[in-house]
């Protein structure tokens, strides 16, 4: 009897350690959110809790998708693989084409889709697609990724999709081409190509970034945001935010920037404002706990029973990373402004139900993981 | 444990190899990014910090306050301020998108006829970080309402029709207007640069007529909410002059009656140097009206177009120029300074009457002069024979006046010279009132030759409110009131803050002196030189001058007239002076009785002072210029009075 407890206790596994990193990122987020966006949203809608409400909303659903993907099995999602691709890519395509009622654009470019009251950015989608599908596809192919032809095979294989998403969304598509260039990366027996494939992608977005226009004043806006006027309005204002925070910031709910200076303060300059607020220190906190997250999900790679299940988590955990990186690269002007958000603390709507689900399949996987395998 | 054949593939020793080195890479980025951070805290993180605050102050805004009003007594408003507004453009803002650029012009451009838009588009592109030009001034609120409308207008679901009009804003001011223009605009001035009283009521009164300027501010509260406060601007205080702008006007519109009348009449100009009028209530000093000319409009004070041609203009100096307008905005009852002559007169029998050194039964022998080192002359060169004491003031006799201040004294002349307040300052609340006390004599340096000419009025200088005043104490019973022209000073909202009470400063002559001289006086208006001031049906007292200007003989005269009415209890003393008349021959005090009698045939009945004598006929017709009205024949001005004096002085 003791021995049986002993057997079942050894085989289950669930990895709270994430879940609770997931739930303290969200709530954190939330009451960031709250205090960077309350002066617009009072200004704007005349209730400082707008887009708490909002926010609060999008976690709820959000919890659907994670507790499924995090009960069922995650070897199901195998199957689906190519229907994942071919639906995300038909997804994509669709957003393009201007159909009224159907497609609907912000900030100049088309890239949600309305079905009656919900509406979604299929590029979201597209990123969980790409998960789920290049994974099947490496452990299919695992044996041969060690020659350069089957790498370029599969690359060639993801360039329809990316090319859609490129046209609409840039730096959605180098997120997905990234979290493609990490699965590979991981699952390669070789270090060599992948220097190529860097130098490949640098040249790719810097090839995009010079023949699509409405991308060339954010590159002067990035050398000089003082003198770029408009453009550079938005990163200096939040280069201001970081500045004046200090070591310890101002305090939670002090930020002078938040109030109509840093445009998209409770988006994708959220983090700008935790600067403004929470001073260096706090800042560097939230990096830490991302960094926590990541060393997380590398753990339960590491020990996932299969190699799909350990690629739905690179991917996931690649994902997670360079929107990381991205957003403050962005904000601390480190990179050419483009719209990143902040994974579980921006506001968003498709993009945190998304995180959400994969977050759900990474505990699904670390479900998967008995406990004598640990090492 | 696998039911297919195929094996499970593993995440085998080699992936996690690489995964470990991924996540150092991942490592090292966000490590970077955290040095990024750093480094932007160090290097600028002070500079930032200022800029965060500075941005703050963005929203705090002054609030101008509102300059007090002057009003005359019965409210009406002399001068006030009137709510202006400049447009100004917020460049930056406008051109913080391009969608806000053109509907902005375009609106500008069609509510603001004068905008042109060549400039406002070349501000657009040129201009962009300008946070403050102004496209307007002083426009009214009726010149801007179709802009603010332009921009509130709303669609029925409330959303606004021209959401991308932005950047200009209208910042508020006053400007000072002046009703009435040139009435009464030497004793109310005017401001300058909006709220600096200048000259006049405007200047004397300036921190009271000024308030506080307000201020609108953004700041976060403890609870760091944005809240954002306004200080209300206080607004000045209103002045209640004692001056009625009915007897103002009245006088004002005889004094340029008068000096059109005799315009270009002898030699080129206006029918006079100067004419000035100080209207008084003797029972209290207060002034009903005070005029002189030649006017300015405080509206435009800087305007000499009334008076001179452009050419003229064009051809004067700077310097000219401000001495033209500086004269222009003299208030001449008040800073002039002049020798008053005969109406010294009674002055000098009221210091007689009280020392007891005249008494009202002795009579005086006037053969038509006098003779010191060098001969004083009388009116009548031959003399008017025997005068008792009211003889003397009636026919405006030197030499009787000479032979009293022998009686006198020079020390008894000098103490009531000070007890009437000649040679001290009033105190009337205007200001350059004039200093006169180095222009009368002392006991040290006073010869009989000066101590015989002053007590006919001539070798001292006075002003006219100084006069007047002292005028006013021999005809109330002896009483000298402090001449005040502001009777009260309410709030903006017109409750009474302060009151000027009548301000009694001393005794100068007995009950009895005053009785006495009072009916001299009438005597002098009934029978004797002021005749032609007289109102027909009115009682009336008065004295006539004839004052020679310096150098002597040189044919220039001030003439004079001080009156009151009605006799039994006196409601008002009019002084009158008119220097250098525009006629050949200036001496003759009835240029200014003329212009008293017109004044007050209006400003009588206006006053509710009811007749009190018979109706005679006498100067029944005539207009300012002592022509019957009703005489249509060649427009000079040839009547004869029944009286007059002539050149009180003279030198061989």
């Amino acid at each position: 009897m003791a021995g049986k407890r002993r057997e079942k206790k050894a085989t289950t596994y669930f990895d709270y350690n994430l879940l609770f990193i997931t739930i303290f990122l969200l709530c954190f987020g939330l009451v960031m959110l709250y205090s960077s966006s309350s002066y617009t949203s009072a200004s704007k809608y005349g209730d400082s809790a707008y887009y708490l409400k909002l926010q609060l909303r999008n976690i709820i659903i959000g919890l659907i998708p994670m507790i499924f993907l995090a009960k069922v099995d995650y070897r199901v999602w195998k199957k689906f693989g190519v229907l994942a691709y071919l639906g995300s890519f038909a997804l994509c395509t669709l957003v393009m084409i201007p159909i009224p009622g159907l497609t609907r654009s912000s900030h100049g470019q088309s890239r949600w889709i309305q079905l009656g009251p919900i509406s979604f950015q299929p590029s979201e989608i597209a990123k969980l697609a790409v998960i789920i599908f290049l994974a099947m596809l490496i452990e299919k192919t695992s044996k041969q990724l060690g020659k350069f032809s089957s790498l370029v095979k599969v690359i060639a294989i993801m360039i329809p999709l990316l090319g859609v998403i490129a046209y609409s969304n840039l730096s959605t598509a180098v997120i997905i081409f990234g979290i493609i260039v990490c699965m590979l990366f991981v699952a390669s027996p070789k270090y060599m190509q992948f220097i190529g494939v860097g130098v490949a992608g640098v040249a790719f977005i810097v090839v995009f970034i010079v023949t699509a226009s409405y991308r060339g004043g954010r590159v002067e806006a990035w050398l000089h945001p003082e003198t770029a006027g408009d453009a550079g309005y938005q990163t200096l204002q939040g280069l201001y935010a970081i500045g004046s925070g200090g070591l310890f910031g101002k305090g939670l709910g002090e930020s002078l920037q938040k109030m109509g200076h840093v445009p998209e303060s409770q988006n994708d300059m959220i983090f700008t404002i935790i600067c403004e607020e929470l001073g260096l220190f706090g800042a560097v906190c939230v990096i830490l706990l991302f960094l926590l997250m990541i060393w997380r999900m590398m753990v339960i790679a590491n020990n996932a029973q299969d190699l799909f299940g350990a690629l739905l988590v690179v991917g996931v955990m690649s994902h997670i990373a360079i929107q990381v990186i991205l957003n403050i690269a962005v904000v601390t002007n480190t990179i050419p402004n483009t719209g990143v958000i902040l994974p579980f603390i921006s506001y968003g709507g498709t993009s945190l139900i998304f995180l959400m689900a994969e977050m759900g399949l990474v505990l699904s996987v670390s479900k998967g993981i008995r406990l004598e395998r640990i090492e | 444990m696998t039911k297919k054949k195929r094996p499970v593939k593993k995440f085998d020793r080699k992936m996690r190899a690489k995964l470990m080195a991924l996540f150092s890479v991942l490592v090292l980025v966000l490590c970077g990014l955290i040095g990024r951070l750093t480094y932007i805290e160090y290097t600028s993180g002070e500079k930032y910090k200022k800029k965060v605050l500075s941005l703050q102050s963005y929203d705090s805004k002054t609030i101008p306050y509102q300059r007090g009003d002057i009003m005359d007594a019965s409210g009406t408003v002399l001068a006030t301020s009137v709510a202006v507004y400049n447009v100004i453009l917020d460049c930056s803002v406008m051109t913080d998108k391009e969608d806000y650029i053109e509907p902005t012009i375009r609106a500008l451009v069609d509510c603001f006829p004068n905008l042109s838009r060549e400039d406002l588009e070349s501000y657009a592109e040129k201009d962009k970080d300008s946070k403050y030009i102004v496209l307007a001034k002083k426009l009214s609120y009726d010149e801007i309402q179709p802009f603010i409308n332009l921009v509130d207008q709303v669609d029925e679901k409330g959303n606004k029709v021209n959401p991308n009009i932005k950047g200009v804003w209208f910042e508020k001011e006053y400007q000072r207007t002046y009703p009435y223009g040139t009435l009464a605009a030497s004793v109310i001035g005017f401001t300058s640069s909006g709220n600096v009283g200048t000259s006049g009521l405007e200047n004397y009164y300036d921190d009271t007529l000024n308030g506080v300027n307000g201020r609108e501010y953004g700041y976060l509260n403890s609870d760091n909410d944005f809240e954002k406060t306004v200080i209300p601007a206080q607004d000045g205080n209103t002045l209640v002059c004692s001056v009625d702008a009915n007897i103002q006007s009245i006088v004002e519109e005889k004094i340029l009656e008068f000096n059109e009348a005799y315009r270009d009449n002898y030699r080129e100009g206006a029918g006079s140097e100067n004419t000035a009028v100080i209207i008084m209530e003797p029972d209290t000093g207060r002034i009903l009206a005070m005029a002189d000319y030649p006017v300015f409009d405080p509206n435009n004070p800087r305007d000499l177009s009334l008076y001179y041609t452009e050419d003229e203009i064009e051809a004067m100096t700077d310097e000219e120029t401000l001495n033209i307008l500086n004269g222009l905005w003299q208030n001449y009852c008040v800073t002039g300074t002049y020798e008053p002559g005969s109406v010294q007169k009674p002055f000098t029998v009221a210091s007689g009457l009280e020392t007891g050194t005249v008494n009202g039964g002795m009579t005086f022998e006037c053969d038509g002069g006098e003779q010191f080192d060098r001969w004083v002359s009388c009116v009548n060169r031959n003399g008017h024979g025997t005068e008792t004491v009211e003889g003397a003031l009636m026919d405006s006799c030197n030499d009787a006046l000479m032979q009293m201040s022998y009686m006198i004294g020079a020390e008894n002349f000098l103490e009531y010279q000070s007890i009437f307040g000649f040679g001290q300052k009033t105190g009337i609340d205007l200001p350059g009132e004039a200093n006169t006390s180095t222009l009368i004599y002392t006991l040290d340096n006073m010869k009989p030759i000066d101590l015989a000419t002053n007590s006919f009025g001539q070798n001292y200088n006075c002003t006219m409110i100084q006069i007047a005043s002292a005028f006013a104490s021999l005809i109330n019973g002896g009483t000298y009131y402090q001449p005040q022209v502001v009777e009260k000073i309410t709030d903006a909202s017109g409750n009474t803050i302060s009151v000027n009470e009548p301000k009694v400063i001393k005794q100068t002559v007995s009950e009895s002196t005053s009785a006495q001289l009072k009916e001299y006086l009438l005597h002098v208006v009934s029978d004797g030189t002021g005749g032609t001031a007289k109102v027909d049906g009115y009682s009336m007292g008065g004295k006539t001058g004839t004052a020679q200007k310096l150098p002597r003989g040189n044919g220039k005269y001030l003439v004079s007239f001080m009156g009151f009415a009605p006799y039994d209890d006196p409601q008002l003393l009019i002084y009158c002076i008119v220097d250098e008349p525009n006629v050949p021959d200036q001496a003759h005090s009835y240029f200014a009785q003329n212009i008293v009698r017109e004044i007050l045939e209006e400003v009588l009945p206006y006053m509710n002072i009811y007749p009190d004598e018979e109706l005679t006929g006498r100067n029944e017709g005539l207009d300012v210029t002592g022509v019957n009205a009703q005489w249509t024949g060649e427009h000079t001005p040839t009547a004869e009075p029944e009286k007059s004096e002539e050149e009180p002085e003279e030198e061989e």
